[in-house]
């Protein structure tokens, strides 16, 4: 799930020029999970606007239950039915989920209307427990973790090490912040829990930054999955259809 | 070949030190300390924006201390740059008449005066010792050939007081099977502990430096205990340090860190004196650590 935190008030205030009228947008999904675009959350993020004296024309959380914003074929679907009014009335949108949200906004609505972003999505996680969401991939498009147990260097190492910690780890402490876990530690405890401290011993060489680069896509054409960045296919999958 | 290299071969006790470049254009200070060390070390390293602290550049100070005749180590930590800035910081330091190159991973970015800039780590510190062994080897990192090849002496960092050290102890393993030839260390302030790591790293048989930090108060001594990872000064230290009058600190920072060296001669071979500010102290450091006369220091 992509993790986000609504933005500064004043910073979306600031996005809005002189009696624009806003509709708010939230999404039932991850902003729905992280509390940043759910229903009560879009419904008093319309509130407070208003009340900041934006001319705020509606608001609203696309269904049905659980949907994603970012699937764009329902997103369409809203605008052309649910929402056809909306377009009309409103000056732009205020989108309260990630990038892909806004993004898909601007596609839904064939890109004729002002969108603001509402919130910083800040990262894919794990949704731990309702409370606590963490990061654990950072969809670097080339997974290691098999190496380290299944605990990714890239999301728990403070430096993105990939050939152990540095020397600032204390009692399992991090150097940057002592009161976070070494992601090097987290790895040694793995890797002996699992019987596998020989991995450590591998040299990992340097990562393929190119996987990491924007912008990436992934096509879905008949048989085939493919990874592309930029124009060049960095990686294929056969599919079964 | 460096003379680092050369009297770590011939098995002589080896001292290095180093000096930090400054915030701003005036070197002065900073080549005035490397001089005061100029036949009382081997080789001085030039540190690469310590504490993740923007200031000149380590390969700068490094090409104006082998102008002097001075003998440079270039820290190069992995922070700052990608991989083509730092085989191309490597190459430009080889045509600048530098030798001894000290392969890092860097303090993170959030540490230091600049904490919102992007962390790179584009190699990690066993990545960047390979990738100073393949410019050796006359080629890139991408497999390209080199127009005339380096020859670097290439070392390494290692704290023997990481918890757990096993973790340690193999990354230096990997650091030495990545192509490091020497090793400096983290502070060391118990010999006796320090000895039991010597005896586990033996075997690899690369030389080891151990770090030599002046202590300059019982103050310092606490907030490193504190702060920095795998260092305890023991308290006896502390306790000396505090009861010593303000007008003498020096003389004791002066005899501590000699005794220190002393006790370290049978159990490695060598010792890096991190000076922080007080290397006019290292000779008469040198002096009580009996190792003035040392042979093959730099001249």
């Amino acid at each position: 799930m992509h993790a986000t935190i609504q933005k500064p008030l004043e910073e979306i205030i600031g996005y809005l020029g002189e009696g624009e009228k806003v509709f708010v947008l939230g999404c039932d999904n991850c902003a729905a999970k992280c509390r940043s675009g759910g229903v009560p959350e879009t419904e008093a993020m319309a509130r407070r606007l208003s009340e900041k004296g934006v001319k705020v024309v509606g608001w609203g959380v696309p269904g049905p239950k659980g949907v994603s914003l970012c699937k764009l074929s329902n997103t369409r679907k809203v605008f052309q039915e649910e929402y056809r009014d909306v377009l009309a009335k409103t000056d732009s949108i205020l989108v309260l989920a990630c990038g892909l949200g806004v993004h898909t906004v601007i596609d839904a609505t064939s890109g004729e209307i002002g969108v603001h972003p509402g919130c910083d999505a800040i990262f894919g996680g794990e949704m731990v427990t309702d409370e606590f969401i963490a990061e654990y991939c950072r969809d670097c498009g080339e997974c290691i973790i098999d190496y380290t147990g299944g605990l990714c260097p890239l999301a728990l190492c403070a430096k993105g090490l990939l050939n152990g910690p540095c020397g600032g780890a204390q009692n399992g402490k991090c150097e940057v912040d002592r009161t976070q876990d070494c992601g090097w530690h987290l790895i040694y405890e793995r890797l002996r829990a699992i019987g596998r401290l020989e991995l450590l011993y591998r040299y990992q060489e340097p990562k393929n930054y190119a996987k990491y680069g924007a912008p990436r896509r992934l096509t879905l054409n008949g048989d085939q999955a493919s990874f592309h960045f930029l124009g060049r296919v960095m990686n294929r999958q056969p599919v079964k259809i | 070949m460096s003379r680092l290299e050369k009297a770590l071969h011939s098995g002589v006790f080896v001292v290095t030190s180093e000096v930090g470049p400054p915030k701003g254009t005036d070197l002065q200070g900073c080549l005035q300390e490397a001089e005061v060390l100029r036949d009382r070390v081997i080789a001085i390293n030039v540190t690469d924006l310590q504490s993740s602290v923007m200031r000149v550049g380590s390969l700068a100070v490094c090409a104006r201390l082998v102008e002097r005749g001075l003998e440079p180590v270039f820290q190069l930590t992995c922070r700052d740059r990608n991989r083509l800035a730092m085989q191309s910081d490597l190459l430009s330091a080889w045509t600048l008449g530098i030798k001894n190159v000290l392969c890092l991973t860097g303090d993170h970015p959030v540490l230091g005066d600049h904490p919102e800039a992007k962390a790179v780590f584009d190699l990690d510190s066993v990545q960047l010792l390979k990738t100073v062994s393949v410019l050796n080897h006359g080629r890139d990192l991408a497999g390209h050939e080199l127009e005339g090849a380096p020859d670097f002496f290439a070392g390494a960092v290692v704290n023997p007081g990481a918890d757990p050290l096993e973790l340690q102890l193999i990354k230096m393993e990997k650091k030495i099977a990545a192509g490091a030839q020497f090793f400096q260390t983290q502070a060391v302030f118990e010999p006796e502990k320090f000895a039991r790591f010597m005896e586990k790293v033996r075997a690899y048989r690369v030389p080891v430096l151990a770090g030599i930090v002046i202590l300059k108060s019982a103050g310092m001594a606490r907030y490193m205990n504190k702060n920095v990872a795998g260092i305890g000064v023991p308290e006896g230290l502390i306790k000396e340090l505090e009861a010593t009058p303000k007008n003498q600190i020096r003389q004791k920072s002066a005899e501590i860190a000699a005794r220190l060296i002393r006790e370290l001669k049978e159990i490695c071979q060598g010792v890096h004196i991190m000076p922080l500010g007080w290397a006019d102290l290292v000779p008469e450091i040198l002096e009580m650590a009996g190792l003035l006369e040392m042979a093959g220091a730099a001249k």
